[in-house]
């Protein structure tokens, strides 16, 4: 008998929500995880005695307790978690920023609408059959890739329209440069303007202890500080892992989250590796700012998506960062949440892996540095003023996106091609996270559900 | 197990999927899913906690006569007499 039913790569969001819905039903189970804490892209680390998260800007697919079909409630029910007992913070609402047009959304659907009236008068009918379209589309139906720009301009024919529906879109969960496949387009369309941002209660910590907790409950084993360095092969199946200190553990199946790339090298998997690797990968700015230096910034809004050109081009920058777009979150700033001091702001731009990686010590310190100051200053021209009187700051840059993640090439969003049904070419090697296709917090968590219910709850 | 428990055993695994499970208005003799509003998922796990309990294996072609609390129950029945 292998020492466990199932060994899960990396213990990340999907790898504790795949470890929850094995263990639920008596799967022996054990997650094997590098680092000292869980979480992986969405953890947190303390800094002068403070909590910083790395990831979560805002969960989405915010839904009300009681809708059952909402996506983030199946995830509940799925891992057996309480969604009463969730207490949810939905955002105060958000702003896509282009020099031509500002529009606001919230969870509140119809002011998308609104805005979109104001500004496109004659494109309502047009904006309402895009809805229909999304509405009536399944994304999880196998189908083939499909451009989500063509099927935008048949519709809207509004180029400044199409490309701010895109960016917060894009930059959210699109592994791909420039255009995006359709299916994903219509997850992200739902789960961010029709659906919403909301934030848990407390920190990523808190969330990631429930998580956790869940898995510990149904007798589910955690190890951590255990990279693991190869996956055993023997005949055409797969039996286990090494660690890297050479332990050696069986498993009747693996799951790996840990991307396709990285898979591949644990497994000896010949795939074309380059053409799953992302290139698009971020470099983001945390700056703590003193409550009454917030007075100077235009903080109304939890998240700003801004662009300062005239159109948006969603690709892996030629310098080392594009700071002519991005995303400024106030992390701060969900409805019911009291007031933090300092107050966080939180900037992301499109980074290039390449260029960064060139960079030895003290020149990639430095680089570091000017970008940070200079993606602070692209956001002042969006709020205001850039944060001053800052206490404290940090940035992380591709590098150190796959130095804690492994992502190959820092790429947050995966591979451009997905593994949609999990499967490799062993029979009990499975995909599941940022790879299978599902992205987001919330996402990543489907996935891990999903693949365990496909693959290994049926025999 | 007699009939009434075995209604009580469905109906707690139920409640046990799903918090939000109200049983005032079920008929016995109406698909579950549509009732209680219940995605496929949720369905697998209704089997699922069969077989943990049980150690019942249903293969999923016999999964429709699962569909109503009645069908279930007859279904189970002959299946669980000696549990
Ligand atoms: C800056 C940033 C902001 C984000 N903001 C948001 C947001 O606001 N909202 C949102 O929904 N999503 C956000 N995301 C995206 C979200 O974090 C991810 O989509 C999601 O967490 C991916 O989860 P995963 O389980 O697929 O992968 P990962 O989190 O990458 O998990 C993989 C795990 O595997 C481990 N691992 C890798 N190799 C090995 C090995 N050989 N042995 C053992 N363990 C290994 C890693 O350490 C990691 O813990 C953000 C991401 C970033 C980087």
């Amino acid at each position: 008998m292998a020492d466990y039913q199932l060994i899960i790569i990396g213990c990340g969001l999907s790898g504790l929500a795949a470890g929850i819905r094995a263990a639920r039903f008596g799967r022996r189970t054990l997650i094997l995880e590098q680092h000292t804490v869980a979480g992986g892209l969405n953890s947190y680390y303390h800094r002068r005695g403070v909590l910083l998260e790395t990831g979560l800007h805002a969960m989405t697919n915010f839904a009300a307790i009681g809708d059952k079909r909402a996506p983030l409630n199946r995830l509940f029910r799925q891992l057996k978690l309480s969604r009463r007992a969730f207490v949810t913070h939905e955002q105060i609402g958000s702003e896509i920023v282009f020099p031509q047009l500002r529009l606001a959304f919230s969870n509140d659907f119809s002011l998308l609408e609104a805005g979109i009236a104001a500004a496109f008068p004659g494109c309502m009918d047009r904006f309402a059959r895009l809805v229909r379209a999304v509405d009536a589309y399944d994304p999880f139906a196998p189908a083939p890739w499909r451009s989500t720009r063509e099927f935008l301009s048949s519709i809207l024919a509004e180029p400044l329209l199409e490309d701010m529906l895109l960016l917060p879109l894009m930059v959210y969960g699109n592994a791909e440069e420039h255009d995006m496949d359709l299916g994903q387009f219509v997850i992200m369309f739902r789960a961010v303007f029709q659906d919403g941002f909301f934030r848990p209660q407390g920190t990523i910590r808190d969330f990631l202890d429930m998580l956790v907790a869940q898995f510990r409950r149904f007798d589910g084993e955690i190890r951590f500080q255990s990279p693991v360095a190869s996956i055993i092969r023997r005949h055409d199946r797969v039996a286990g892992v090494v660690l890297a200190d050479g332990e050696e553990i069986s498993g009747d199946a693996v799951l790996s989250t840990v991307g396709i790339p990285g898979t591949a090298r644990l497994a000896g998997w010949d795939l074309d590796v380059a053409a799953h690797t992302g290139r698009m990968s971020f470099m983001e700015t945390i700056a703590l700012v003193p409550a009454r230096s917030m007075a100077e910034l235009r903080h109304d809004r939890t998240i700003f998506f801004y662009n300062l050109e005239p159109t948006f081009s969603y690709q892996r920058p030629d310098d080392l960062l594009d700071v002519s777009w991005g995303v400024i979150c106030f992390p701060g700033n969900f409805q019911g949440l009291e007031a933090a001091d300092p107050a966080q702001v939180r900037v992301t731009n499109a980074a290039n892996y390449e260029l960064w990686q060139r960079l030895e010590d003290d020149d990639y310190r430095r680089a570091k540095e000017r970008w940070s100051a200079k993606s602070l200053a692209a956001a002042g021209k969006i709020i205001g003023n850039s944060p001053a009187d800052i206490v404290y700051q940090d940035s992380f840059t591709p590098l150190t996106i796959e130095r804690f993640t492994a992502k190959a090439e820092g790429a947050v969003y995966g591979s451009p091609r997905k593994i949609r049904d999990g499967r490799t070419p062993w029979p009990n090697l499975f995909i599941a996270g940022t790879d299978q296709g599902y992205l987001g917090i919330v996402g990543a968590m489907l996935s891990g559900v999903t693949i365990v219910n496909q693959h290994l709850l049926g025999s | 197990m007699t009939r009434d428990e075995i209604k009580d055993m469905i109906l707690e695994i139920i409640e046990d999927i799903d918090e939000e499970a109200e049983f005032d208005q079920l008929d016995p003799d109406a698909p579950l899913r549509d009732q209680l509003d219940l995605d496929s998922m949720d369905f697998l796990d209704i089997v699922m906690e069969l077989r943990k309990r049980y150690k019942l294996q249903i293969p999923e072609e016999e999964y429709p006569q699962l569909a109503t609390l009645t069908s279930c129950v007859n279904y189970l029945e002959p299946r669980l007499k000696d549990a």
